[in-house]
């Protein structure tokens, strides 16, 4: 195809040109160049607003013939490829030969063009039987974002992106559903071909920091394009980590800049303000039965050491506080709001590159500080990158990356009961408390001699948490890979690659001296003086890899490509830990300050693949091909002898209107049909073959102690199997101006190696089996369309929209087990249920009366009931809306995030409606604590008539305890996830910068939430892994304003 | 040229393939470098002891039977005062981890001394394992037992039946009986400084098994008084004996050291949850209990008590049970850590506080109520000594050395001994009780059994209107072996609920100190 449009482009050109060429001998000539300087052939270079252009040949070159009095103008010259982004400069012609060079970078491809679906394999998307998404470097910056993985959600079909609960924390990524019952279920990424290995640093929603995943930490800035292929039937190459689909990234290289060098930069600075805050009651401050008076904060006085907001009214009468005797008893409606900082993020991107025909290299530095929302916080990050390509000789190619990524934080937010200062502020924070004096009296004492705090039975002053209680963690990562080609024939290469990805990470807890919650830390006489938590842990990864590539057209319409390879993949993991909960010596977090014996942990983990692979496509014509590929594994988790497990996948993609051109008219331009079906492999988890015996480093009176492990092993472990399906179709109407990418899909896993809950009675908590199965069946679509271009292009509207609905069942489990616990909270699980979707929120419904089903109350109030299935955690669909109007240099663009359906259980409501705090709460309580009181609809359990017992507020929202029912809220909502508006400075003040594009941009993001779900943010992450759906004191996700300034040369 | 290239590199990658191909090397990469597959089975020991001693504090007891039995009252969020946070989810974690925890690592002490014919390994081993299944079998009724705890054994199941809790009984007696005839008639090594509890000592541990066994003898005495009376007499005549001194308890004694506490201190630390309960104070106060000070702490405000110590209602709401916060005593400064988050009480020497796990006390009231009932070969004339005996050793244990007060309070009308049945039955029951302060488990099933004191009530705002008979089954069973849970409950005769009685409390008339205030309402 390429040949026969080159040509005929070509013809026209030359058509068009015929006046001229006669006439003048004024010539532009140049390069057009991709990523690493290799050249693109078919690049349309014109000038704007002439007739004059020329297509780049085979070498990349372009050779523009002027007619006279062209000379002596400036004029922009403009180069488009499909699948690269559009690139002009400004130039001024002389007489003779004007020489200009394009280097494109990879846009988004729609339809046709090139895509990357591995390291230095770039194959035509229209022959691509799989489905795969690609995402440009442009698509990636546009807004700053502290996290690349947040921005593939709403900007690929079949991608379903959940973004953190807190600052810097963890983006769950779930490509097409999930299909591990409890392994990892998020795909794998690939960079600059060599696989690497994301670490879930999050924590859940019981407490403890999120710190992100590692993947997270590669700046977008540094990445050339990525492609994301969905599910394993794209992916059946990289093998077993990549049957959750593969995120496969290509960092820049640099370009062919003749010799020149190039500076790039980007830089924005943005104000983060805190985002959603529950609806607080302020008629009632803290204390119970509508009583309060301060003594201490630890019960002495009256309900002063409560931490719940059932007391007086807040009608300002005289009442015993923590900031005085007598202190008018009155509302302080923003006191966890004033809590909050504005938080600023600056970030800067700097990069130099350049390059001639024989070698390109890039360095690049990022940085990004961000002081956060909250007091004492903030959060640095560090990026480098090192990149090139160098060529020797013609035959010989070599590249190689390097990449050194550092970040640190000091008092992230905790999430959850355990971790810190948000579920103290969220659901236990009496409503007549000052923040204000909290704020500048937190080492003081107040006049009754104790901490000055609102209660110390239960909570520290936060502000003694942020800055006597530093969490502070520090990661370092270098990601490398250097890779070798050599060109045996014009048909046959062979490429050898090694890379690896090296990892720390260290997290520090310090516990000071009058933390109420720590033991043994709360009072300043005490022997222990504070207390330390540290962490430390690390992990190494390498991979080798050989390759023979072959491409070679057998017959003028039939054309092969082949691939065979060995690869070996290696994992080393370390982790210790040290924690004591009494110091000697305050202030001094050190290991030989511990005055209770520290307790240490380690683990070690080794394991490796080895893997023969290989895939061969033939195409027919330019538009039939059929592809299969093949990958046997040996892993060195499986038992001896029977560790080695094959896979194989075929796939085929058909372009009808290549095929019948008859097809082709002015609203159909493209039609492709593809199918494919795959298989992969997945291994066990290291030492899951044998049971062993703990041991403990601190001794018993000097005793060594040793336990038999909870989890029984499994000698007999066989690999786990996904099968998967798809088929799709891509559509291009109206020239492309409307293109359509859709697919059905269904994978199933089956003899799934997971930890099975046994009867904790056979002296077991659970059990490493084969067994069970996961369906996930499912659409995904994506829709470009340019509704609008007019005024002779100066104006154009793009809308995309993309959709995603997954349906996942959990076919089969054991027969013993009809669900397994992915995690809990205040005893709701989410479960992976027999017959029902992945993640069941499985937890207490009210008692009910059986034949009315109204609820059966005891004395006026509900009952616990049975438990039951109360929702799921998987969306119904998710999608994503962006808009861009483009009016000459202005563009205005937004996008909108829609998720619906999928339940959630709040804990913050339904604690927050426990201890009163809620506007919620104020029902019953409307005229005074206990007036008019609640007369709950239901029957009565003694009488059996409908109940008129009148209880207060206050029985009412604690009998609730522990029934989620209330608590589960469908998960539906509306997020204006970015808005933009940004202005491209005119070509001459651009050119006094030697720039050929500066940006200057507003942007927005998280400014506006719709949805039903009360007093919390309905969409938080606090891991990557499978426990998702349970939310407990998340920071909402900030909303961001700032300003971005981009150069490119 | 080109030919040779191709060669060459097709060369190697065949090589490749073949190095790949010889790949069963890889899985010695697999052996797990942090932990054996094999322990020493006193390490394992202590391990389980500690964690079996643990039944009698932190969260099983402190926080569960002990509010039940009304030995103490929670003050502030009474959630488990009120029983709501006794509910099946609530008590599941207690029920697990007995299982996978301490019975699975003394099975393992256990096998690997029958292995080596050691009854110096095993025979402390099993009385310690019959000692939890015990506790379990008494707080939830019909429980695994028999093929329980095989999931890594051949022929062993994941889904252990449930065993009427006669049978277990039944085996507890034997296996009783079978671990001190071969500790008897042994003279190999025992555990030495594995064993925190007796270090070693195996005439020890043959009187704390002829204790236990007593002790089950009588907890049956309403259902089977035959077996009881045989199994009375066969611990009692044994040769090795019962505790015959408070130098007999068996008894964790804690390191305190910050990481192996007290778990009632170490609950103290940062929670100030607990108060003395009404119902044990009321027996104790107004007889001047020399124990009082030792088991209480003074009021803060005098309003409800000018003595200066007493107990608050259980069973109260959040804002009832709050205005108790001064007005009721603490418990006494013994079980304290010293510091704590809300102040300091006492000298720390309860991080070191033993937990008990049976005494010479509790042993000397079964043989008093022997000797009433005229069981085990014993008659009623010698039930007072024993009576006294165990008030005594009561008092010895807690520190209490003032004899004349000790002698004034073993004369006051309703301490005295009043010989007779029930007259005496409920005396030895109400000092027995009194004396069980620490094991909350013990003092309830006591309840159930004699109904004494018949002043344990369910508090005003509890869920339900009677105190439990039982706990709820573990929610994990009902997900993962639930079908033997329906047999088990089908078993009991009842509903999994508070109100269903087990074995030995299906025939609460049979007692002597029955009491019409014992028959209260089963169930919702």
């Amino acid at each position: 195809m390429d040949a026969r449009i080159r040509h005929a482009l070509f013809a026209a050109a030359a058509l068009a040109l015929v006046p001229t060429v006669l006439a003048a001998q004024d010539v532009l000539t140049g390069h057009v160049t991709g990523e690493g300087g290799a050249p693109l052939p078919n690049a349309t270079v014109y000038i704007q607003n002439t007739r004059l252009g020329g297509i780049a040949g085979s070498d990349g070159a372009y050779r523009i013939v002027l007619p006279s009095g062209e000379a002596g103008q400036t004029v922009t010259v403009i180069a488009r490829l499909i699948g690269y982004r559009e690139r002009s400069q400004i130039a001024k012609l002389t007489q003779g030969t004007n020489t200009l060079d394009f280097a494109l970078e990879v846009a988004p491809v729609q339809l046709q063009g090139v895509i990357t679906v591995a390291e230095g394999q770039q194959v035509k998307k229209s022959q691509l039987g799989t489905s795969a998404q690609a995402v440009s470097n442009e698509q990636l910056t546009q807004s700053p974002n502290n996290n690349f993985v947040e921005q593939l959600g709403a900007k690929v079909a079949g991608v379903q992106v959940t973004s953190p609960g807190t600052q810097g924390g963890s983006v769950a990524i779930r490509i097409r559903g999930s299909a591990s019952i409890t392994g990892n279920n998020e795909p794998l990424y690939v960079i600059d071909g060599v696989a690497i290995p994301t670490r879930d640093r999050g924590s859940d929603a019981n407490g403890g920091w999120d710190f992100g995943s590692t993947i997270s930490d590669i700046n977008a800035d540094d990445i050339s394009s990525i492609t994301v292929l969905k599910g394993p039937n794209a992916a059946a190459l990289y093998g077993s980590e990549a049957a959750n689909g593969a995120v496969i990234i290509t960092t820049k290289h640099g370009a062919n800049t003749d010799g020149k060098i190039q500076t790039h930069l980007n830089t924005s600075y943005s104000f983060d303000k805190v985002g959603i805050l529950p609806d607080f009651q302020n008629l009632y401050g803290q204390g119970a039965g509508g009583q309060f008076s301060y003594v201490d904060g630890l019960g002495d006085g009256i309900q002063d050491g409560n931490d719940q907001s059932f007391g007086p009214r807040l009608d300002g009468r005289p009442i015993d506080q923590f900031t005085g005797a007598q202190q008018p008893w009155i509302a302080h409606p923003d006191n966890v709001s004033s809590f909050f900082n504005t938080g600023g993020t600056f970030e800067a991107n700097l990069a130099v590159d350049g390059g001639s025909e024989k070698s390109n290299a890039r360095m690049a530095v990022g940085v990004q500080n961000q002081s956060g929302i909250v007091p004492n916080n903030f959060f640095h990050k560090w990026t480098s990158s090192l990149a090139g390509n160098l060529k020797i000789g013609d035959k010989f190619t070599t590249t190689a990356s390097l990449q050194f990524l550092r970040n640190n934080g000091l008092n992230r937010a905790g999430v959850g009961y355990n971790a810190g200062i948000l579920e103290g502020l969220d659901v236990w924070f009496g409503r007549q408390v000052d923040m204000n004096q909290l704020r500048q009296h937190y080492m003081d004492y107040n006049q009754f001699g104790n901490r000055y705090n609102w209660n110390s039975n239960y909570h520290s002053n936060p502000f003694f948490l942020q800055y006597m209680n530093p969490e502070s963690d520090t990661r370092n990562q270098y990601i490398g890979s250097v890779s070798a080609t050599y060109r045996i024939t014009d048909w046959l290469s062979a490429t050898g690659r090694a890379g690896g990805d090296i990892f720390n990470a260290q997290s520090q807890q310090d516990v000071a001296s009058g933390n109420v919650s720590w033991a043994g830390a709360g009072l300043e006489d005490l022997a222990y003086q504070g207390a330390f938590n540290f962490y430390n842990e690390s992990q190494t990864d390498y991979s080798t890899e050989g390759l023979l590539n072959a491409t070679k057209d057998l017959t003028s319409r039939l054309q092969l490509n082949a691939l065979a390879a060995v690869g070996e993949h290696q994992a080393n993991y370390h982790r210790n830990q040290q924690q004591t909960q009494g110091i000697s010596v305050p202030n001094i977090y050190n290991i030989s300050n511990a005055a209770i014996s520290p307790t240490l942990t380690q683990f070690d983990e080794k394991d490796q693949t080895n893997s023969v692979f290989g895939s061969a496509s033939l195409t027919w014509d330019n538009w039939w091909t059929i592809e299969g590929t093949a990958r046997n594994d040996w892993s060195s988790t499986l038992p001896k002898g029977k560790n080695s497990y094959f896979y194989p996948s075929v796939n085929t993609s058909m372009v009808l209107t290549d095929a019948l051109p008859s097809l082709k008219s002015n609203v159909l331009t493209f039609l492709k049909l593809r199918g494919s079906i795959a298989k992969v492999g997945n291994t066990a988890p290291a030492y899951s073959l044998l049971t062993t015996f703990d041991g403990q480093s601190t001794k018993f009176g000097g005793q060594p102690l040793y336990t038999l492990d909870d989890a029984l092993a499994n000698s007999e472990l066989k690999p786990e199997i996904t099968r998967a399906n798809e088929v799709g179709f891509e559509l291009g109407l109206f020239g492309d101006r409307a293109t359509v990418d859709a697919s059905y899909y269904s994978r199933a896993t089956t003899n799934q190696i997971i930890n099975v809950p046994v009867s904790p009675t056979s002296g077991f908590q659970d059990k490493w089996i084969n067994a069970g199965k996961i369906t996930n069946k499912g659409y995904e679509a994506s829709l470009n369309v340019t509704p609008v271009r007019a005024l002779g292009g100066d104006f154009e509207w793009n809308t995309t929209f993309t959709f995603n609905k997954n349906n996942s069942r959990v076919d089969a489990l054991t027969n013993d087990v009809q669900t397994i616990v992915l995690g809990g909270s205040w005893y709701l699980t989410e479960e992976a249920r027999k017959g029902q979707p992945y993640g069941a929120l499985y937890g207490y419904q009210f008692l009910r009366d059986p034949t009315t089903h109204q609820l059966l109350l005891h004395d006026g109030l509900p009952q616990l009931g049975p438990q039951a299935v109360l929702g799921t955690v998987q969306p119904d669909w998710t999608g994503g809306w962006n808009n861009e109007f483009r009016y000459k240099r202005l563009t205005v663009s937004g996008l909108l995030d829609i998720h619906e359906g999928g339940s959630i259980f709040s804990v913050t409501n339904f604690f927050g409606e426990y201890t009163g705090v809620l506007a919620s709460t104020i029902h019953g309580r409307d005229k005074d604590w206990n007036d008019p009181g609640l007369v709950i609809k239901g029957i009565d359990d003694a009488t059996g008539q409908a109940n008129t017992t009148v209880v207060t507020a206050e029985e009412y929202f604690q009998s609730l305890f522990p029934i989620h029912e209330p608590f589960i809220y469908r998960d539906s909502y509306l997020k204006l996830r970015e808005v933009r508006l940004s202005l491209d400075v005119p070509p001459n003040l651009t050119s006094l910068l030697h720039a050929s594009q500066v940006q200057i941009a507003l942007f927005g993001r998280n400014l506006w939430t719709s949805t039903k779900v009360p007093n919390i943010d309905p969409e938080f992450s606090t891991q990557t892994g499978n426990f998702q759906g349970v939310e407990f004191a998340s920071l909402a996700n900030p909303k961001s304003f700032g300003i971005q300034l981009q150069v490119t040369p | 040229m080109q030919k040779r290239i191709v060669s060459a590199v097709a060369g190697c990658v065949v090589m490749l393939a073949a190095m790949a191909c010889d790949n069963s090397h890889i899985t010695a990469l697999n052996n797990n470098p942090n932990n054996p597959t094999d322990a020493p089975a006193g390490a394992v020991f202590t391990f389980a002891a500690q964690t079996a001693a643990h039944w009698v504090g932190n969260g099983r007891d402190l926080r569960a039977t002990e509010f039940v039995a009304q030995h103490v009252a929670e003050v502030q969020y009474p959630d488990e005062d009120r029983y709501s946070r006794l509910q099946g989810p609530s008590t599941t974690s207690y029920f697990d981890d007995a299982y996978f925890q301490e019975l699975q690592d003394l099975r393992k002490v256990i096998a690997k001394g029958q292995s080596e014919g050691n009854p110096a390994i095993w025979g402390p081993a099993t009385v310690l394992q019959i000692w939890v299944f015990e506790n379990l079998t008494d707080i939830w009724g019909d429980i695994p037992y028999s093929q329980a705890l095989g999931g890594d054994s051949t022929g062993g199941t994941l889904t252990p039946a449930y065993d009427k809790q006669q049978d277990i009984y039944t085996s507890f007696f034997s296996r009783l009986a079978d671990a001190v005839a071969a500790m008897e008639s042994t003279d190999s090594a025992g555990l030495g400084g594995a064993d925190p509890i007796y270090s070693g000592d195996l005439t020890k541990w043959v009187k704390f098994a002829n204790s236990l066994r007593a002790r089950l003898a009588m907890r049956i005495v309403n259902v089977d008084p035959g077996t009881a009376s045989t199994q009375l007499a066969a611990a009692l005549s044994d040769p090795g004996g019962v505790f015959a001194s408070n130098d007999d308890d068996a008894k964790m004694p804690w390191p305190g050291d910050g990481v192996y506490d007290n778990p009632w201190a170490d609950n103290f630390k940062t929670r100030d949850d607990h108060r003395m309960s009404k119902t044990l104070m009321n027996e104790m106060v107004p007889f001047d209990d020399p124990r009082v000070p030792v088991y209480a702490q003074p009021v803060l405000d005098s309003t409800f008590y000018p003595n200066g110590y007493g107990g608050m209602p259980n069973g109260l709401n959040a804002d009832t049970a709050g205005t108790w916060f001064n007005v009721a005593s603490r418990p006494g400064v013994i079980f304290y850590p010293g510091a704590t988050s809300y102040g300091t009480f006492g000298d720390g020497s309860g991080l070191h506080l033993p937990t008990y796990l049976m005494t010479y006390g509790e042993v000397m009231f079964i043989k008093a109520e022997a000797a009433e009932r005229s069981m085990g070969g014993l008659s009623p004339a010698e039930a007072a000594t024993d009576y006294y005996a165990g008030i005594q050793a009561s008092m010895d244990r807690w520190g209490v050395t003032d004899a004349a007060a000790i002698a004034a309070f073993e004369a006051k009308s309703g301490v005295a001994y009043t010989p007779g049945i029930p007259a005496g039955l409920n005396e030895i029951a109400i000092q027995k009780y009194v004396a069980l302060f620490g094991d909350g488990t013990q003092a309830w099933a006591e309840w159930r059994r004699t109904c004494q004191p018949v002043t344990v009530h369910a508090g005003p705002n509890a869920i339900v209107s009677f105190v439990p008979r039982r706990f709820e089954y573990s929610q994990t069973e009902y997900s993962v072996n639930a079908a033997n849970v329906a047999t088990a409950l089908s078993q009991m005769g009842g509903a999994d609920n508070f109100a269903t009685r087990m074995w030995w409390d299906s025939n609460p008339t049979a007692a002597p100190t029955h009491t019409a205030a014992c028959n209260e309402p089963t169930g919702p």
